[in-house]
C-alpha cells in the first residue's frame, strides 16, 4: 500500500463486482441491514448507448460494444492474454456484468451434473446437490425475470414465472426436424420477459440480445437485481478497480485496495470480503494478493486457485432454407434446446454431453460478412443472389460441450501485460481436450443431420469458435477437502473464514450449457447460508 | 493546415475514381435495379466519417491498382480485386467489412431487401409465438433426466 493511499472506514460486508453473482448476493444480503459496498470497475449502462437504438446498429458488435475485452478496449476493461488458448475469453465490466452482453439463455445445471464422479468415474462430485440449489433457481428465476414452460422431461419440476418466448418460424422448422429423428427439444428458459413484468416492459424481438437490450426485455442485473438491492441500502460504487485483497495479522481479510475513476489508491476496510469477479477475474485478484501469510496467492494453499479452468467449447451448424423463415428477428440466442446427447453414453467415444441450442439469424451486414468468411456468399457479381437464398433463411444450432476439469488449464497473472492502473493482467493457458473435441465433433455432426431433417438445403459447421470464452468456470473449485478444493460447501475459502467466492469459480464441473442461472443460483445460496450462520459465520 | 481527413483531401479525383470502381466491383448494383450500387451508398464518406483509423489506409489500397482498372470490364476487375485479396488479405478484409457496413444500412439496400431503415428500437419486430403443440412427440417418448442416487428431486 502506498503513502498516498486513501483509508476507508470498515463496511460489514464488501462484494467485488456487480455483475450476475455480486448482484444476486448483494440483493440477498441486504435484508440483513448490514453495511454492505459494491465495488465494480465499470460503469452503469444507460439503454440509449445500446446498438439497436442506431442505423449503424450491426457494427457496434465490432467495436465498443463487442463481447471481446481486448476488441473493445474500453478504459473499464482489463486486457487478456489469450495466446496460449485456441478460445478467447469474453466479458463484459460494468453494473450488470457480463449479463449486459449475453445472450440470456437459461437452462439450469442437471441433477446428474453435480454426481459427475458418482456416475461416470471423471472429474469429482459437488459437495452440493440440484436439490440444494432448487429454491435457489427458483427464486433467481423469480428475481431475473425468466420466461419458458414448464413440463420438460428432462428436469426435475419447475415453473418459470413467465410463458416461453416465442418459437417463431424459426424454432418451429427446427423443432420437426427434431420431431422427424424422434430427439428431445423444447422451449429454452430464456432471461428475457415474454410479457410485462415486475416494471418492465416485454421483449420486442429486436433480434442482437449480445448488443445490450435497448427495450430492457432482456433481464440483465443492472435492471433486475441491483434497483431492488439499491433501496434497500447497498452501496454500489462504479468505476473502482480492486488490486487486491489484504489481510490482518491474523490471516483474515480485513479490505481491499482499489483504485477509484481519478487512479487515487483507496484502502476500504470490511469485515467480510465477497470475490464475485468471474472464473478469470476472481484467481486474478486472489493471485495478486500476496504477503507474507499468503506468498502464493490468497486463499491458496491447495495450489488451485486458477486452476482447472473450463470454458464451453462451442460450435455451430447452420441451415439454409428455401422456406423464408423471418430468421432475424427475435433473441438471436434463445428459441429452443435439445438435451438428446446431453447425458454420457460411452459408445459415442467421449464422456458426458452437450446443449443444442438453436440460435437465430443475423441481420443484414452479418449476414453478409459471415457468408463471405463461411464461403456462402461472395462478393462480386454473385452477391445479391448468394445473400437472397441466405438471409432470413436461415437457422442454426449450437454445440455447446461440457468441458472437465484439468489443473494444466489456468489462469495466472502475465508477467508483463497490465492494465490501465497498472495491475498484472491474466494470462490464460488452456487446451481443449481429447474428449472435449471428439464431443465436440459428434455434435455438429448431430446439428448437421437435424437441419437436414428439418429441410435444409445445404448445411454449414465449424468449431471451435475462438471468441467463445463466456463460460469462466472452475478456477477456485468448491469442495470439502482444504488439500484439493479452494472454497467449501457454501462459497467460504477454507483458509481465510471471512472470504467467500460466490462466481462461476467455484464450480466443480462446468455441466454442458449455459451457467449463469446457476452461478446466480449458488450465491443466492451462498447469501442465505451466511446469513443463517451469522452468529458464528467464521468459525 | 488543417488535420482532419476529409473525402476532399484523402484522395485524388483519379483515386476516387478507382475507389469506385473497386467497390462497385465488390457490390455491384442489382440486376432489377432494386439495389444500387456499393459506390452509390457513398462508402468513401461513411469511412472517413465512421473509421477514421482504417481511412488512412485507402491510399494504399487504391494504389494497387492503375487506370486500366477504371475501364476494364466486370470479368478482369474481379480477377484483379482477387489478386488483391490475395496479396493483401487485411486490407482487403478492413474494405469488405466497411463496404458491407455501410451498404447494409442504406434505406434503399434495406428496402430493396424487404426491410424497414432505421434502428431496431422501438419498432420492434412481430414473431409468430409458434405451434406448442409440436411438443406432443416428446411428452409421448419416454425422455426423462438422469437419475441420482439420494437427491430427492428424482422421487417426485
Amino acid at each position: 500500500m502506498s503513502d498516498n493511499s486513501i483509508s476507508e472506514g470498515p463496511v460489514d460486508v464488501l462484494i467485488i463486482g456487480a455483475g450476475a453473482s455480486g448482484a444476486a448476493v448483494a440483493w440477498s444480503l441486504a435484508d440483513t441491514r448490514m453495511k454492505i459496498v459494491c465495488l465494480e470497475q465499470g460503469d452503469w449502462m444507460n439503454p440509449t448507448d445500446y446498438a439497436t437504438n442506431k442505423t449503424d446498429w450491426e457494427v457496434h458488435q465490432y467495436s465498443k460494444l463487442n463481447i471481446d475485452p481486448n476488441v473493445r478496449g474500453l478504459e473499464t476493461d482489463y486486457p487478456i492474454n489469450n495466446d496460449e488458448s485456441p478460445i478467447n475469453v469474453v466479458n463484459f465490466n460494468g453494473v450488470g456484468g457480463s449479463t449486459i452482453l449475453y445472450a440470456a439463455h437459461f437452462p439450469r445445471l442437471h441433477p446428474s451434473d453435480f454426481k459427475v464422479k458418482t456416475l461416470d468415474g471423471v472429474a469429482a462430485d459437488w459437495p452440493i446437490s440440484y436439490d440444494t440449489l432448487e429454491p435457489y433457481f427458483a427464486q433467481n428465476d423469480r428475481m431475473m425475470g425468466v420466461s419458458g414452460l414448464a413440463g420438460d422431461p428432462m428436469y426435475p419440476p419447475k415453473q418459470p414465472p413467465l410463458p416461453p418466448i416465442p418459437l417463431g418460424l424459426v424454432g418451429e422448422t427446427v423443432a420437426r426436424g427434431y420431431n422427424k429423428l424422434g430427439w428431445h427439444w423444447w422451449p429454452s428458459d430464456s432471461a428475457i420477459i415474454s410479457q410485462p413484468y415486475e416494471g418492465r416492459d416485454k421483449c420486442l424481438n429486436l433480434g442482437p440480445c449480445m448488443t445490450g437490450c435497448s427495450q430492457g426485455g432482456k433481464s440483465s442485473t443492472d435492471i433486475t437485481y441491483w434497483p431492488e438491492a439499491i433501496r434497500m441500502g447497498v452501496e454500489l460504487r462504479t468505476r473502482c478497480r480492486v488490486r487486491e485483497v489484504t489481510v490482518n495479522e491474523s490471516g483474515m481479510a480485513d479490505g481491499v485496495i482499489y483504485y477509484d475513476a481519478d487512479g487515487n489508491e483507496v484502502h476500504q476496510k470490511a469485515e467480510v470480503v465477497v470475490m464475485a469477479c468471474n472464473g478469470v477475474g476472481t484467481p486474478r485478484i486472489l493471485l495478486n494478493s500476496t504477503s507474507e501469510q499468503f506468498p502464493n496467492g490468497l486463499a491458496n494453499s491447495s495450489g488451485m486457485v486458477g486452476k482447472n479452468l473450463m470454458f464451453h467449447p462451442v460450435g455451430f451448424a447452420q441451415g439454409r432454407f428455401e422456406e423464408h423463415l423471418d430468421s432475424h428477428k427475435g433473441p438471436q440466442g434463445c428459441c429452443i434446446l435439445s438435451k438428446e446427447f446431453y447425458e454420457t453414453d460411452e459408445s459415442r467415444g467421449y464422456v458426458r454431453g452437450y446443449n443444442m441450442q438453436i440460435t437465430r439469424g443475423t441481420g443484414p451486414f452479418s449476414t453478409a460478412l459471415q457468408g463471405y468468411a463461411s464461403g456462402t456468399i461472395p462478393w462480386g457479381p454473385g452477391h445479391h443472389d448468394a445473400f437472397q437464398k441466405q438471409f432470413d433463411h436461415v437457422a442454426a444450432i449450437g454445440i455447446l460441450c461440457e468441458d472437465l476439469p484439468e489443473e494444466h488449464n489456468t489462469v495466472t497473472l502475465d508477467p508483463e501485460l497490465v492494465d490501465s492502473d497498472g495491475i498484472p493482467s491474466p494470462k490464460i493457458n488452456y487446451t481443449m481436450s481429447e474428449n472435449s473435441r471428439k464431443m465436440l465433433e459428434h455434435g455438429l455432426a448431430r446439428a448437421e443431420e437435424a437441419l437436414r431433417a428439418a429441410g435444409a438445403v445445404e448445411v454449414t459447421s465449424g468449431g471451435p469458435v475462438q471468441a467463445a470464452g463466456w463460460h469462466l468456470l472452475g478456477t477456485a473449485r468448491m469442495g470439502d477437502d482444504p488439500a484439493t478444493s479452494v472454497v467449501n460447501n457454501w462459497g467460504r475459502s477454507h483458509d481465510v473464514k471471512n472470504l467467500f467466492i460466490v462466481d462461476g469459480s467455484i464450480f466443480v464441473t462446468s455441466g454442458g450449457l449455459n451457467p449463469t442461472s446457476t452461478i446466480q443460483a449458488l450465491a443466492l445460496y451462498i447469501a442465505d447460508t451466511m446469513k443463517k450462520n451469522l452468529a458464528n459465520l467464521f468459525d | 493546415m488543417s488535420d482532419l481527413i476529409a473525402t476532399d483531401n484523402l484522395l485524388n479525383e483519379a483515386q476516387k475514381a478507382i475507389f469506385e470502381a473497386l467497390v462497385d466491383t465488390l457490390v455491384p448494383a442489382g440486376e432489377d435495379e432494386l439495389m444500387p450500387s456499393a459506390s452509390e451508398v457513398d462508402v468513401l464518406s461513411y469511412i472517413v466519417d465512421s473509421a477514421p483509423d482504417f481511412a488512412p489506409q485507402l491510399a494504399a489500397i487504391v494504389d494497387s491498382f492503375n487506370d486500366e482498372f477504371v475501364s476494364s470490364g466486370e470479368e478482369r476487375r474481379v480477377q484483379l480485386v482477387q489478386e488483391f485479396e490475395q496479396a493483401q488479405p487485411e486490407l482487403f478484409g478492413g474494405l469488405l467489412f466497411h463496404t458491407y457496413a455501410r451498404y447494409y444500412q442504406d434505406a434503399r439496400v434495406l428496402e430493396g431487401i424487404g426491410l424497414t431503415a432505421g434502428p431496431p428500437f422501438p419498432r420492434g419486430n412481430t414473431v409468430e409465438a409458434g405451434d406448442l403443440s409440436l411438443l406432443d412427440p416428446v411428452m409421448e417418448k419416454s425422455h426423462g433426466y438422469r437419475k441420482v442416487a439420494g437427491v430427492s428431486s428424482d422421487l417426485r
